[in-house]
């Protein structure tokens, strides 16, 4: 039978692989963030639509990890919460 | 090098280095959590943070779309000013990615306090006792891998040579958290292997032939593993949708994910041939072999 101690500990469990999640998501957003910069110095002044294509999708990838970092954090606290008032 | 060929270049460096790689590996972070919280939560009304999990991980996926996007439009780009070489993409690094540690300072680790260790680890062994067919959870071992890319290649290691106990003694003898963080590690190196099995990215058309090939190995080596996991495991590689059912039951053990993951992986490298020391984040890409297809 599951007891509080138990309990507790599987939420540390997932709550250390959304931290390593966390991670993974920050150093995707500084990778991205060289890489616009890189694109932005190489590719100004093309008109071309897969160039235009390309500016959009990274800008939307920076926005899309902001908001998943966002909600784990949400999730954490949440968990935590849950955990402590066990 | 010309001007054009100078600006190819360095495109193609900044395509290649996108971080696909680390958001795939977000995701299987944030799917293995979901998963164990989900578990935990089970008969709860507490949403415990399952649902905010859920939208992470959705836009973590929106964000590796993009990112694919990206790259595609920059080969597309590279193309059409007349560098069609550069314009091929490279080998998928993704699994390198899963199984290197993260960059920078190492991830802090819980030290041993001298004190009882948290009641996790005989919820977790005991349940490789069972998927493995053991009557008794293995005891905890100082010579048990530290971290997941170690237990990978000694799971596959235990596959190779078709020894049981040599399964049950590796998994269940570890820390919880290194065990569980193997449903987050495999998934890109599982892609890769059956990709490489296969010799083209693994479809949905392949989960037949795929299945016939894994399936009866893994009932072998696992045969307490309810046969769904198994399946969606296999759905999973292929990008086929799992199909949820109202009947479905409780939520899956979140081990049985982490456990299956490790034995397909060594499955695969089996049926290719390749020895555990291959899973290598820094093993050079392996040769094609002509005869290799499932």
């Amino acid at each position: 039978m599951a007891s509080v101690a138990e309990v507790k500990s599987a939420i540390d469990a997932a709550i250390q692989q959304v931290s390593e999640g966390q991670a993974a998501v920050h150093a995707a957003s500084e990778k991205l963030a060289e890489a616009q910069q890189s694109l932005a110095v190489a590719l100004d002044g093309s008109g071309h639509d897969a160039v235009s294509t390309a500016h959009a999708s990274l800008q939307q990838a920076t926005q899309e990890l902001e908001e998943c970092l966002a909600a784990t954090m949400a999730a954490v606290e949440q968990a935590q919460q849950y955990s402590a008032a066990l | 090098m010309s001007l054009v060929q100078e600006l190819g270049a360095q495109v193609r460096a900044t395509s290649d280095d996108l971080p696909v790689g680390q958001v795939a590996v977000a995701v299987e972070r944030l799917r293995a959590a979901g998963e164990l919280l989900m578990w935990v939560r089970q008969e709860s009304v507490d949403p415990l943070g399952v649902p905010r999990l859920a939208g992470a991980m959705e836009h973590a996926e929106q964000a590796a779309q993009a990112l694919r996007v990206a790259q595609d439009s920059l080969l597309a780009y590279l193309t059409s000013i007349g560098l069609a070489h550069d314009g091929a993409p490279g080998p998928d690094g993704t699994w390198r990615t899963a199984l290197r540690e993260p960059e920078g300072e190492r991830r802090e680790r819980p030290e041993p306090s001298g004190a009882e260790p948290p009641p996790l680890g005989r919820w977790w062994s005991e349940r490789v006792a069972v998927l493995t067919g053991h009557g008794s959870p293995a005891a905890r071992s100082d010579s048990a891998a530290k971290e997941g890319p170690d237990l990978l290649r000694r799971v596959a290691a235990g596959v190779r040579s078709e020894d049981r106990d040599k399964l049950h003694r590796e998994l269940g003898g570890v820390e919880p958290p290194v065990g569980l963080g193997l449903s987050a590690l495999a998934p890109p190196v599982l892609h890769r292997l059956a990709g490489d099995l296969l010799r083209h990215q693994p479809r949905a058309e392949d989960l037949p032939a795929l299945a016939k090939q894994v399936e009866p190995r893994v009932r072998d080596l696992l045969p307490g593993l309810p046969p769904r996991i198994l399946d969606i495991q296999l759905r999973r590689i292929c990008r086929v949708p799992v199909e949820r059912k109202d009947d479905d039951g409780p939520p899956p053990h979140p081990a049985d994910f982490a456990v299956i993951g490790s034995v397909v992986a060594g499955v695969l490298l089996r049926l290719l041939d390749r020895e555990p020391d291959s899973l290598d984040p820094a093993a050079p890409e392996p040769v094609p072999d002509a005869e290799t297809h499932a």
